[in-house]
């Protein structure tokens, strides 16, 4: 166990503080007010291997491990929350089934595209009456010849407006007659598959979050990512990692907010003095540091067993119940910091505290992460 | 007998502004010379010199070292560091100061490099004890900490000095120096950096980067027809329109109008700065505007502290207040 | 082979000013390192030359171990290896003493060096001296502030613009250049190349023994200057506040502002006599 950051760390760190600083943070507001997906800025960080942080090397990939993922993500997300949402998706839950499950063919049809960022991802298991009970999914995959035929709506799928590739959770009906999920790969351009409308969210609003329609769309057979009926174990694999994913992502709003919030006790003057001298602002501010710092630590021992290859979800779902709620309870308080000034679009808490709800509420719900937490520890033999 | 002591400034007058900062050091160099009782001794080196260790005379040299010779007719770095070489071990100077130009800052490193002696760079103060120790104050950190420096061991004590900081004497054409005229020496090297080209800038057309007004706008303008009327403001002025980046971003100004690290650099007279917060990455790119008016509804906005005059105000309020009221008031 | 050295240093990451106000003293320990910016535009130049004549890249740094990490990012640019000249003996070195030691390594380590490259200056001390020294040092022709390096056989091209002169230099190898950051804008760092930079990148690290830098011969590669103290600069701007209803502002402000900018645009501003 190390706690200091080892010099590879702090240059990852260093490298895409910069680029967030330099790129993203004179857009964040605007893109966020107007629901703009930055193209521009997008493209720039294709050559920058932001889309195959994990990826080996042969596929294209920066072959990062997933602490350096992880601070990517959060860096990302310390200066513009949609746009770590949209790498983080990317990365953790359209890629990593790739890696996890796809056949060679698979994978080098698709991973150098994905790797390089030509195209991007989307993971689509969330339905109208299928969100944290992910077992009622209702679309459906009908084999028909060399093909499966899509039936259904996924709803709120990040990346959705532009995504080429998009990883679809359907139910498909094995040789014993019975419903199950399988994943399939489905690509911009096939047949049948249409978008929806950007959704008008409340936050993360620079991410072309959308529906997506499937009207007899005829997929491949060969586009069956693992085995039929292997929905469910790619579903919860791939979502152990995207908890890491979003945990990283709700601790940079956290960081971010803290920051914000530092910066202003020290400049905004009340009573003549700054209100960092006042002690209530103190308070907080300490409180800020130290969850966020615990957070923090947290996410990176999920990373660090995922790296060794322990099993890693019930750690992957306290990193993620506790940044999320850390992130939600900084923002909050950043924006009390701030005072009516929080309050408005002038400062970034205002984005912030929006951004970071929806942490706690996608990629499973903390109420969820609860669950699976419990039931983890109560699994558990007693020694 | 004790050596005359002795205080060199280098001649560099390429250009009127380079030729300013002699006679700058000149001055500083007479006020030192006071305090511990040397001479002061301007080096001209070149071709058809005479206006310059006229010049150089009238503005406060006691000595005038010159060479004057055909094959100094440009510029040349590796010519120069020869021959101050040779007069520098001949006559020993005490101090040899330099303008802080391109030229300057290429040529003295090296100047003091080979006397094997210390320099610091870019100073804006220069001081002396009565020992003739130079203290020499030094800008780091964007200018924003300034650095004591002395040379103690070694001599000469060498400082480049940023132009425009010291105050030339009015000349006095009225006044001699001794003015010595030294042959070319021999074995002069040849240049290994050779000149092939070589023309004066055109002066360049009028950009923001050279604009006397610019009124900058930022998010705090609220939309972009508010903006918009910022150009009007400008044009009041005789002046351009400047943007940060989210603006342009939003498609309010094109991106020849971003003032920042990302796009352009500018230095004017009077900087108008309409609804901008201040972040570094915009204000990277104010260099030194000499009058700031900020404009914000924050008055603890960075831009509101960096200004001179800090209007608390709605952005878009201010400036059509601001322009009616300039109608009422210019007179042509 | 064409061998191109590019010296770099790491600088303080200062977002604010270093400064204890308490005790009147510089926090540089406080600050993370960060490669100096105009550094990273020697590097930007040294890998397009490369792309344009195929070369064999050097990064030289000179500093503590934690210099390390900048020699990382440059190899992570595109470098292809680096050399840490580091030795408590050093710290503090002025120029004078830099460039010595720099020059010595550049000597030891890449005798056949035929272009050096560096930034025009760093973002803390602002000297922009360790180049043209460190030329002196080597014996070499320089042209400081380049905007453009064209290379033919062993001859190269500098473009620059310096006292408002344009002016096209030529110099033979081997030579170094000071770059401006005018040009050459600095490549982002991509993730695989920070993976590959960690990934048995060739970095050697030297002393000052290894420089053949003892302590009896100090005086010849010592430093010449001393800072003395360091202080903050005050600013002299008056920070003028206007409050109030806009309209009233906006007299206010050119009732008493009007004549100076009157004075620079060069037209006349003057109040309506009041009724």
């Amino acid at each position: 166990m190390q706690f200091n950051p080892c010099m590879k760390h702090k240059l990852i760190r260093a490298s895409a503080r910069h680029f967030a600083e330099t790129e993203l943070a004179p857009i964040a507001a605007e893109i966020d007010q107007h629901r703009i997906f930055p193209r521009d800025v997008i493209a720039r960080m294709r050559q920058l291997n932001y889309f195959g942080l994990q990826v080996p090397a042969h596929y294209g990939g920066a072959a990062l491990d997933s602490i350096s993922a992880a601070i990517v993500v959060e860096e990302l997300s310390r200066v513009c929350a949609a746009i770590g949402l949209c790498v983080t998706v990317h990365n953790g839950v359209a890629v990593y089934p790739f890696l996890q499950f796809a056949d060679d063919r698979q994978k080098e049809k698709y991973l150098f595209r994905l790797a390089s960022g030509e195209d991007i991802g989307a993971f689509s298991l969330t339905e109208a009456n299928a969100g944290s009970d992910a077992g009622s999914v209702e679309t459906t995959a009908v084999r028909n010849g060399g093909s499966y035929i899509l039936n259904g709506t996924k709803i709120f799928v990040t990346n959705g407006g532009v995504c080429n590739i998009a990883l679809i959770f359907a139910l498909t009906s094995l040789p014993d007659a019975k419903l199950q999920s399988s994943v399939f790969i489905v690509e911009d351009g096939f047949e049948g598959f249409l978008r929806g409308e950007l959704e008008d969210l409340c936050g993360m609003r620079a991410n072309p979050v959308s529906s997506l329609f499937f009207e007899d769309c005829r997929v491949p057979e060969e586009n069956l990512l693992g085995k039929p009926g292997d929905g469910m174990k790619i579903g919860l694999s791939t979502l152990d990692n995207g908890r890491i994913g979003v945990a990283a992502q709700a601790l940079g709003i956290a960081q971010g907010a803290m920051e914000a919030s530092v910066k202003y006790a020290r400049e905004r003057q009340q009573f003549k003095k700054p209100i960092a001298s006042q002690q209530t602002i103190q308070n907080y501010i300490a409180d800020m540091a130290t969850e966020t710092m615990a957070a923090r630590l947290m996410l990176y021992r999920a990373c660090e067993l995922k790296d060794a290859g322990a099993p890693f979800g019930c750690e992957a779902s306290m990193a993620k119940l506790y940044c999320s709620s850390v992130a939600s309870k900084v923002t909050s308080l950043a924006v009390q910091i701030h005072g009516g000034y929080g309050y408005s679009k002038e400062y970034d808490v205002e984005r912030y505290f929006r951004d970071a709800k929806v942490t706690e509420i996608y990629e499973g719900t903390s109420e969820i992460q609860r669950m699976v937490i419990a039931r983890s520890i109560l699994s558990q033999p007693i020694l | 007998m004790t050596k005359q002591k002795s205080i060199w400034v280098f001649g560099d007058y390429r250009n009127y502004f380079q030729n300013r900062v002699t006679l700058q050091l000149l001055s500083k160099a007479v006020d030192l010379a006071g305090v511990i009782g040397a001479e002061v001794c301007a080096v001209v080196v070149g071709h058809n010199i005479e206006e310059w260790i006229m010049e150089y005379t009238a503005h406060g040299a006691d000595r005038i070292l010159s060479i004057d010779h055909p094959s100094l007719t440009s510029y040349s770095t590796e010519h120069y560091l020869a021959l101050m070489q040779q007069l520098v071990t001949q006559r020993d100077p005490d101090i040899i100061l330099i303008g802080a130009t391109d030229f300057g800052r290429e040529f003295a490193p090296r100047l003091a490099k080979r006397l094997q002696t210390g320099l610091s760079a870019d100073c804006v103060g220069l001081d002396i004890t009565p020992e003739g120790l130079l203290i020499q104050t030094a800008p780091s950190f964007g200018g924003n900490m300034l650095a004591e420096i002395v040379t103690e061991m070694h001599r000469p004590q060498m400082a480049t000095v940023r132009p425009g900081i010291f105050k030339e004497i009015p000349h006095d054409y009225e006044r001699t120096a001794i003015v010595e005229r030294l042959p070319l020496p021999s074995g002069l090297p040849v240049p290994r950096a050779r000149v092939i080209e070589y023309e004066r800038a055109v002066q360049r057309e009028h950009t923001i980067e050279n604009a006397t007004v610019i009124v900058c706008g930022g998010r705090g303008m609220g939309n972009k027809n508010n903006f918009k009327r910022l150009s009007e403001l400008a044009g009041l002025l005789g002046g351009d329109v400047g943007a940060t980046r989210p603006v342009v971003y939003a498609g309010w100004a094109g991106h020849n109008a971003l003032v920042g690290q990302a796009g352009k650099h500018i230095k004017p007279k009077i900087l108008f700065s309409f609804g901008i917060s201040g972040a570094i990455q915009h204000t990277a790119g104010l260099g030194e505007a000499n009058f700031i008016v900020a404009v914000n509804k924050n008055p603890q906005a960075t831009m509101m502290k960096m200004a001179d005059v800090a209007v608390t105000a709605d952005a878009g309020d201010f400036l059509n207040n601001l322009i009616r009221e300039l109608k009422k008031r210019i007179r042509d | 082979m064409f061998n191109i050295v590019v010296c770099i240093k790491q600088v303080p990451m200062v977002t604010e000013l270093p400064w204890d106000e308490k005790t009147g003293t510089l926090k540089r320990e406080a600050a993370a390192g960060m490669m100096n910016p105009a550094c990273k535009h020697a590097i930007e130049a040294a890998l397009q030359l490369r792309e344009l004549y195929g070369a064999s890249i050097t990064v030289m740094t000179m500093g503590p171990p934690s210099a390390e990490e900048v020699l990382r990012e440059a190899i992570a640019m595109g470098a292809n290896r680096g050399v840490l000249i580091c030795d408590r003996l050093l710290a503090g070195s002025d120029t004078y003493a830099t460039s010595f030691a720099l020059g010595r390594a550049v000597k030891k380590e890449i005798p056949d060096h035929d272009l050096i490259l560096c930034g025009a200056y760093t973002s803390d001390s602002e000297t922009a001296q360790v180049g043209p020294q460190l030329a002196e040092e080597l014996n070499i022709p320089a042209a400081a502030y380049a905007e453009h390096i064209d290379i033919s056989g062993r001859t190269m091209r500098v473009r620059r613009l310096v006292d408002n002169f344009r002016e096209t230099l030529e110099m033979d190898f081997p030579a170094l250049v000071t770059v401006s950051m005018e040009r050459y804008k600095p490549r982002y760092v991509s993730f695989a190349g920070l993976s590959r930079s960690f990934d048995g990148a060739d970095i050697r690290e030297l002393n000052a023994q290894d420089l053949g830098m003892m302590s009896a011969d100090l005086d010849a590669c010592g430093s010449r200057t001393r800072v003395r103290r360091v202080f903050i600069r005050k600013t002299a701007k008056e920070n003028v506040r206007i409050t109030g209803a806009a309209a009233v502002a906006a007299a206010e402000f050119l009732d008493r502002y009007q004549r100076s900018i009157s004075a620079v645009i060069g037209r006349a501003i003057e109040a309506k006599k009041q009724i």
